[in-house]
């Protein structure tokens, strides 16, 4: 196993007031589900559950999609920095091949962990998951786990109640594991570069010799500097976060979840909306380090560039609604090539994001099919070859022809645009993604993304008509998107994850990039100038309309992430 | 998977080859889905170990099998030595892993962290290979590779001259972890030299002294798994020595319905899973231990018979109750008398536990009778001056419920370790080392090691070969910069060789560093009081052991070896043979075959000897066609006795009896003017190692020795007691001794899945102290000791009392930056500065960082504190009696102040002398009685003659 990550661990939570307090263990792992969301998210059958109730997996076949680990809910995978695949626990099925019980139960100096045969009454698993009182975690995932928690407590299953950190009573993380240990590598080929060396006093046995109080050997390592060290503090919670801090956190070079639920006493808003979820006296005491942000700006990007592609598909077809068959060449052609350009990008960066990206292809020819990665992909596909049709009849047809290609057009840019609703859906992990109205949501955003990009298009040829319409759209979109974002942050949440998601945009870490960013300048902003004049302030609608989508789809992305899975 | 339909596509796409077939002619795991009819073991049967084959976890699903040959060695972090298995890849020849060895008595296939993380030791990427011989001044980190044979010539003609000077005291070995049942005081007797010393008393010498007092064995073995009531000074579910044997029967003890308590100031996870934690003030300990024992007595919940046979109540009323008569019924009166003032309520006062949980506690124990386990080993012993006084008052426990050796009980350690028997015994040693059992201290229990930086100081002598073995002062001992100080002195120390297998902070102050094999690298054999059995196991290379097994034999260790890492089995075989070169010092004959008249001792005969002699094994061995050497290198132990209780009661044979009198009064058997045994039903027994041959309640030696308020077990107010804290100026009491349970002192930081684990060492401190101090987690502090101060992060927990912090003392390792790339897991790099003589500064130039090397995960390190050296800034507080280095400190605790860096750490070396003077002015110094030094039936080791115990000798 490298290090930084690990199959199996032993988390430490601390709870009640001294001398009524107490620590308290438990084993975190893979479930083995019987009906394991990794399994299902999974693209390319990499992760399957076999007939005996082990939930294995194939590392040759894995693409580095890192779904497995936005779907299981028990925090279980993690990316092996040696293959850069998934990996997880799968019940040491190499031993059991040969005869020998998993590794964990037999090193256990008290055999806290008891393994065998469920389905075998007489097995002693079995006896114990019958006469003791067994507790499941996140039972609600309906995941039917198969580890069962004998004398647990709610504190130390339920990952809400107590906060994620960074220092535990042992150890602590200032850099990135797993997936982001690449990042911690090529650090270390700097630091090499840098290394310091003792210039002054004179050497007597490998010490300096000093005359009287010398000077203070100046203060190089930041980390090391007084007071309060940086890889410690908690990044900050509320508004005004640094861009730069932004672009640390995707990166994985701090630590992110720190500062959703770690109480940041100094800050008073921050203890109110922990107070609501913490409900325990509890805290963490020491944990396995923490995997970071696993789908970062590429991911998030991508969406983005997605909704454009599928939205300026969409709105063009949308567009003979209104205007007729008056949507000229011309405009057809900027709809096309804007679809075109922006699938491509969204191409490069699904790529990007595998942490196998040569195997890119095996996302379509080793699909899983109930995977909504590789449904998506052929929906792309589909979207792809009917854009070429559209070529086709532009090239060498009249123009025309789009009153037909829109019945096509129409479901496989609305496809492209939903299905990653139904993905995040199928990552279960993430109770803030399970939103039923998710596909409307991306639904919406990739009309005002289409509407947008055309808009700010329009500035470089005249048709009025074209605008208009455009701009409508637009309008229409934006007040769709604020009641769809209305329905989603203000009904009530049904689990604390994605209450606290919820808090997080609105009045939260999010809060400025959401209020000023999305709704401000990607909402407000663009609907005040389209009502002010359309026609001329279009394209800077537009614009602003795409900047606040990007920061949208940067939130709901990262946002549900920040939420510790264990 | 064959099971597993391919769809369609992928095999279309991997038939026109845009993708590869992954499926083709692989045996792929995952279509025999056979739990429910195979029946799994635990681990490989033993005739498979030789050609053993398992799936390469790496190519899972493929079935890519693995063939290695199994050969079982023991652990060497922790003391335990519990049972591993290596693995050898039998394609390579290296060692791929370690499992749990199931045939040994004490772990039982089971381990904790550090066992595996051995194959991290072996693989370390800063690991030292070969022999090293200084270049340069001392300490200035210059080293050069040198041969074996070249070591073995310089330093072996260096204590040849010494040894015909009559400079026997100035050759000292001085060894950290031990680990070898009786080998260094055999080689030590055939030199001649008195030159044993110890880290005994900066761990456990107050813990042994209160057992010792009562019965002469020095160590607790609680029968955890029969016990009914388990009460710990300890942290035994998580740490310290016999960590994972001892917390396997503790866990069954308990599945089983016995309950927990646990005594300690801070929430340790032992403390934790107790059904009663007694989070006393630091130094208490003693006081709530003897309501407990004064609950049993006022109720009369004591085991009449056994106190009555065992226990010197006679000694004792003849002597303090002159006016009564001597019976039993007036000794448990006294008994009331003497323990009354030891109420609840009083122990509650001390130690902040309320008297309704001590009571509780006290109820259990009364109820559990003869089924008491208890254990305490470092803990408060360790910590407080008097902290003897803790493990006599446990102790005391054990004695009033007669729980001393029955089945759930306590038996004394020395039932359930095995002596081995030697093929040669050289005579005991003409000297005695007035730096290791100076005049002051003739009760310590043992040599005054903390104290030799500051002896040699006063110039109470010199050292002329100084070797130091698997141990690390200046990191793990009191007041480092004044061992670096001597360490760099060559007039105070002619040669040190630190025989090592990691780097640490005192090889970088060494003349020769001598590589010595890890767990798997080196022979050993080893006997622990783990339970109540008896067994022994055995160390061995493996690779050594494999390459005989593959018919080619290697001459040494080292030969089989990393580079040419070596033993100290073999090395001292060598070494004796080269300083007695011409065979005139009557050295070499202690180093001969016991096959082969007159010729060398090999290492393979050593053994073979011992198991020859192992009771029962040669049976053993025999009925599986083997050898006893050939079984234990096979089985790695055996289990000498299944169970060993009550030991005291073995009869005396009656041919040791003839002329031996029994004395009615006491029931002592008299022979030759001295009490051999306590007659007992009717039968002489041999009973315990004490001069009355009884559990010592009273104590005439404390009384001799210049002690008469001790000579009960009795309440010792600590050097930290709340009298003497000022809680208004921030003062506190730091308790720096608890460990991790990943780590073991400073023979972890080469591993990196442990280092992983931990990796710092915060000051916990309470909530509302945190609030006072206007501090949180993460925030800096400094402490200031008596002599210095350092500079930490604080870590905010209710999980401590209010008005105590606490360090581990695990981490803080360092390597400056003229010191070889050691232990980089685990090392920050550091300046250290001496301003004007003796102000020395530390100050962090590093802090952990990933590195390049043949490991991928060097380049991987996730973290970077490393924690802070704490142990620098402690002064050394001898305890006058046990001569155990007190560790608990009072510090003051506050935000720290600007130009604070986390790991400074700044001492005052003239002060630590002050401190030492003080409190070497407490004890009571030789000569005892008849001019002794220290009490002949006080165990010592490396045993001299008899006659060099009196003063002047």
């Amino acid at each position: 196993m490298p290090i930084g990550v690990n199959r199996t661990w032993v988390k430490y939570i601390e709870k009640g007031v001294f001398p009524d307090s107490r620590r308290l263990f438990s084993v975190m792992r893979c479930n083995h589900c019987d009906d394991a969301p990794c399994v299902e998210i999974c693209p390319v059958t990499a992760l399957f559950r076999r007939n005996d109730g082990i939930v294995d997996f194939d590392n040759r076949r894995c693409i580095g999609c890192k779904a497995c680990m936005q779907a299981c809910p028990y925090d279980a995978l993690y990316i092996d920095p040696d293959t850069h695949t998934a990996s997880k626990c799968n019940y040491c099925a190499h031993r059991i091949d040969v005869g020998l019980e998993p590794a964990c139960v037999i090193v256990c100096p008290t055999q806290a962990i008891i393994s065998g045969d469920l389905d075998d009454p007489n097995s002693e698993i079995s006896k114990l998951k019958s006469r003791e009182v067994v507790t499941v975690r996140k039972p609600e995932k309906a995941t039917l786990p198969r580890l069962y928690y004998i004398n647990s407590d709610r504190s130390s299953l339920e990952p809400a109640a107590a906060g994620s950190i960074s220092s535990s009573m042992w150890s602590h993380q200032s850099r990135g594991v797993g997936h982001y240990a690449h990042v911690v590598e090529e650090q270390v080929l700097a630091m090499a570069a840098k290394s310091r060396a003792a210039d002054t006093g004179v050497m007597e046995h490998g010490m300096r010799v000093l005359p009287g109080l010398a000077n203070e050997p100046e203060n190089k390592d930041n980390r090391l500097s007084a007071k309060r060290s940086p890889e410690v503090v908690p990044a900050t919670v509320l508004s005004k976060r640094h861009p730069l801090d932004e672009i640390r956190d995707a990166l994985g070079l701090r630590d992110p979840i720190n500062g959703v639920l770690n109480p940041d006493r100094t800050n008073p808003k921050h203890v109110v909306s922990t107070s609501a979820v913490q409900t325990e006296n509890a805290r963490r005491s020491y944990d396995a380090p923490n995997k970071g942000v696993l789908w970062g700006w590429q991911v998030s990007t991508y969406v983005w560039t997605k909704a454009v592609s599928a939205g300026a598909g969409l709105v063009a077809a949308l567009a003979t609604f209104i205007n007729g068959p008056a949507v000229t060449t011309v405009e057809q052609w900027v709809a096309l090539i804007v679809a075109l350009l922006f699938l491509g990008v969204t191409g490069i960066l699904l790529v990007m994001d595998l942490d196998q990206p040569k195997r890119f292809l095996y996302v379509m020819f080793r699909p899983q099919w109930k995977s909504w990665l590789v449904r998506g992909a052929w929906i792309i596909n589909a979207y792809a070859a009917v854009l070429i049709i559209w070529l086709g009849t532009l090239v060498f047809g009249t123009g025309s022809e789009l009153i037909w290609i829109r019945w096509i057009l129409i479901p496989t840019a609305a496809m492209t645009a939903i299905y990653t609703a139904f993905l995040f859906a199928q990552a279960r992990g993430r109770d803030f993604w399970q939103s039923p109205l998710l596909s409307i949501h991306m639904l919406v955003h990739c009309v005002i993304a289409g509407a947008a990009a055309m808009s700010v298009l329009s500035l470089f040829f005249e048709a009025e008509d074209w605008a208009v319409c455009l701009g409508r759209i637009l309008i229409a979109a934006i007040l769709g998107k604020l009641l769809i974002d209305f329905l989603e942050l203000a009904s009530t949440h049904g689990t604390t994850d994605s209450r606290l998601v919820a808090k997080m945009i609105t009045n939260g870490r999010f809060q400025t990039m959401y209020w000023y960013g999305v709704i401000g300048l990607g909402c407000a902003l663009p609907l005040l100038m389209l009502l002010i004049n359309l026609i001329v302030l279009l394209p800077v609608a537009g614009l602003f309309a795409l900047l606040g989508l990007y920061f949208a789809e940067h939130i709901w992305v990262r946002a549900p992430q920040l939420i510790p899975l264990s | 998977m064959t099971s597993q339909k391919r769809s369609l596509l992928e095999r279309l796409a991997t038939s026109l080859r845009i993708i590869p077939d992954l499926d083709a002619d692989q045996p792929v795991g995952g279509a025999e889905d056979g739990m429910t009819t195979v029946s799994l073991e635990r681990f490989p049967p033993m005739e498979q170990w030789d050609d053993w084959s398992e799936n390469d976890p790496h190519a899972w699903p493929v079935r890519k099998k693995k063939n290695y040959m199994l050969v079982p060695t023991t652990c060497f972090n922790c003391e335990s030595a519990c049972g591993l298995v290596g693995y050898i890849d039998k394609a390579t020849m290296e060692v791929r892993k370690f499992e749990g060895n199931p045939y040994h008595p004490g772990s039982r296939g089971r381990n904790c962290a550090k066992g595996p993380a051995t194959i991290n030791q072996i693989n370390d990427t800063d690991r030292i290979l070969f022999p090293l011989k200084r270049v340069g001044e001392r300490g200035g980190g210059q080293w050069e590779r040198v041969s074996w044979p070249d070591v073995l010539k310089e330093i072996g003609g260096r204590i040849s001259k010494a040894l015909r000077e009559k400079r026997n005291n100035e050759v000292v070995y001085h060894v950290g972890r031990p680990g070898h049942e009786g080998y260094m005081d055999r080689v030590l007797k055939a030199w001649g030299v008195d030159g044993h010393n110890s880290h005994t008393n900066i761990c456990s010498a107050s813990a042994r002294f209160g057992y010792a007092i009562w019965q002469g064995y020095d160590r607790p073995s609680p029968d955890h798994a029969n016990a009914r009531f388990i009460l710990l000074v300890s942290a035994h579910l998580e740490s310290g020595h016999y960590f994972n044997p001892h917390a396997q029967r503790i866990i069954e003890g308990m599945m089983d319905g016995a309950e927990l308590a646990v005594i300690d100031t801070r929430l340790s996870n032992t403390a934790s899973t107790a059904n009663y934690w007694l989070p006393t003030q630091p130094g208490s300990e003693a006081a709530v231990l003897l309501a407990i024992a004064n609950y049993l007595i006022q109720t009369d919940n004591y085991n009449a018979a056994f106190l009555q046979s065992w226990v010197n109540w006679q000694e004792y009323l003849s002597a303090v109750h002159l006016d009564k008569t001597i019976t039993f019924e007036n000794f448990i009166d006294a008994l009331k008398t003497e323990y009354a003032q030891y109420t609840p309520e009083f122990a509650a006062a001390e130690s902040g536990v309320s008297a309704e949980l001590i009571i509780k506690v006290a109820q259990r124990v009364a109820a559990a009778g003869s089924r008491l386990a208890t254990h305490t080993w470092r803990s408060a012993c360790s910590g407080n001056l008097g902290g003897w006084a803790v493990s006599r008052a446990l102790h005391f426990l054990n004695v009033l419920t007669g729980s001393v050796g029955t089945v759930g009980g306590t038996s004394p350690s020395g039932w359930n370790k095995y002596k081995p028997d030697f093929f040669d015994n050289p005579p005991a040693v003409k000297f005695w080392n007035e730096l290791h059992f100076p005049d002051e201290y003739p009760l310590a229990h043992y040599e005054m090691s903390f104290l030799l930086p500051h002896f040699l100081n006063e110039n109470r002598g010199r050292i002329d070969t100084y070797f130091t073995r698997v141990f690390n002062p200046v990191w793990s001992f009191p007041d480092g910069f004044s061992w670096i100080d001597m360490l760099c002195n060559e007039e105070k120390i002619g040669c040190h060789i630190a025989m090592t297998p990691t780097w640490n902070e005192t090889a970088y102050f060494a003349d020769y560093v001598l590589p010595m094999g890890h767990a798997s690298e080196r022979h050993d054999l080893n006997s622990y009081e783990t339970h109540s059995g008896l067994w022994i196991a055995f160390r061995q290379p493996i690779l050594r052991e494999a390459a005989r097994r593959a018919g080619k034999p290697v001459e040494f260790t080292w030969q089989s070896n990393p580079g040419e890492v070596w033993e100290e089995d073999e090395f001292w075989i060598e070494l004796s043979w080269e300083i007695d070169k011409q065979g005139d010092l009557g050295i070499r004959e202690h180093f001969l075959s016991p096959y082969r008249k007159g010729e060398k001792i090999t290492i393979d005969e050593y053994y073979q000897y011992i198991f020859d002699k192992t009771p029962g094994l040669p049976a053993v061995a025999a009925e599986k066609g083997l050898s006893p050497l050939e079984y234990m290198r096979r089985y790695g132990a055996f289990e000498v006795e299944k169970r060993s209780y009550e030991k005291h009661m073995r009869e005396i044979p009656n041919d040791e009896l003839r002329k031996a009198t029994v004395d009615v009064r006491t029931g002592s058997v008299v022979a030759g003017g001295e009490i051999v045994g306590v007659e007992v039903d009717g039968r002489a027994r041999r009973g315990f190692l004490t001069p009355s041959k009884k559990q010592e309640f009273y104590s005439q030696t404390m009384v001799d020795w210049g002690w008469p308020e001790f000579r009960l077990p009795g309440y010792v107010k600590s050097h930290v007691h709340p009298d003497d804290i000022s809680v208004e100026q921030g003062e506190f009491v730091l308790l720096p001794t608890y460990r991790l349970p990943t780590l073991i002192h400073s023979r972890s930081g080469n591993a990196k899945w442990l280092a992983e684990i931990s990796n710092q060492n915060p000051l916990w401190i309470h909530t509302s102290d945190a609030e006072r101090l206007q501090v949180r987690t993460g925030d800096l502090v400094r402490i200031v000791t008596e002599i210095g101060f350092f500079v930490d992060r604080v870590w905010v927990t209710e999980g401590i009392k209010p008005g105590v912090v606490a360090c581990s003392h695990h981490l803080g390792r360092w390597r400056r930056a003229c010191d070889p790339a050691a232990n980089r897991w685990a090392t920050n790099l550091v300046e250290i500065n001496r301003i004007e003589g003796n102000i020395w500064q530390m100050r962090r130039t590093g802090s952990i960082a990933g590195y390049e090397s043949t490991d991928p995960d060097s380049s991987r390190i996730f973290w970077s504190d490393g924690g802070v050296h704490q142990n620098l800034t402690f002064a050394v507080h001898p305890d006058p009696i046990s001569g155990m280095h007190c560790w608990h400190q009072k510090v003051t605790v506050s935000p720290a102040q600007p130009g604070d860096r986390l790991g400074d750490v700044q001492v005052d070396t003239s002060k630590s002398m002050e401190v030492y003077r003080k409190w070497l002015a407490l004890a009571r110094p030789a000569p005892g009685p008849n001019g002794l030094r220290r009490p002949l039936w006080m165990n010592r080791p490396l045993r001299p003659e008899t006659n060099m115990f009196y003063v002047g000798s």
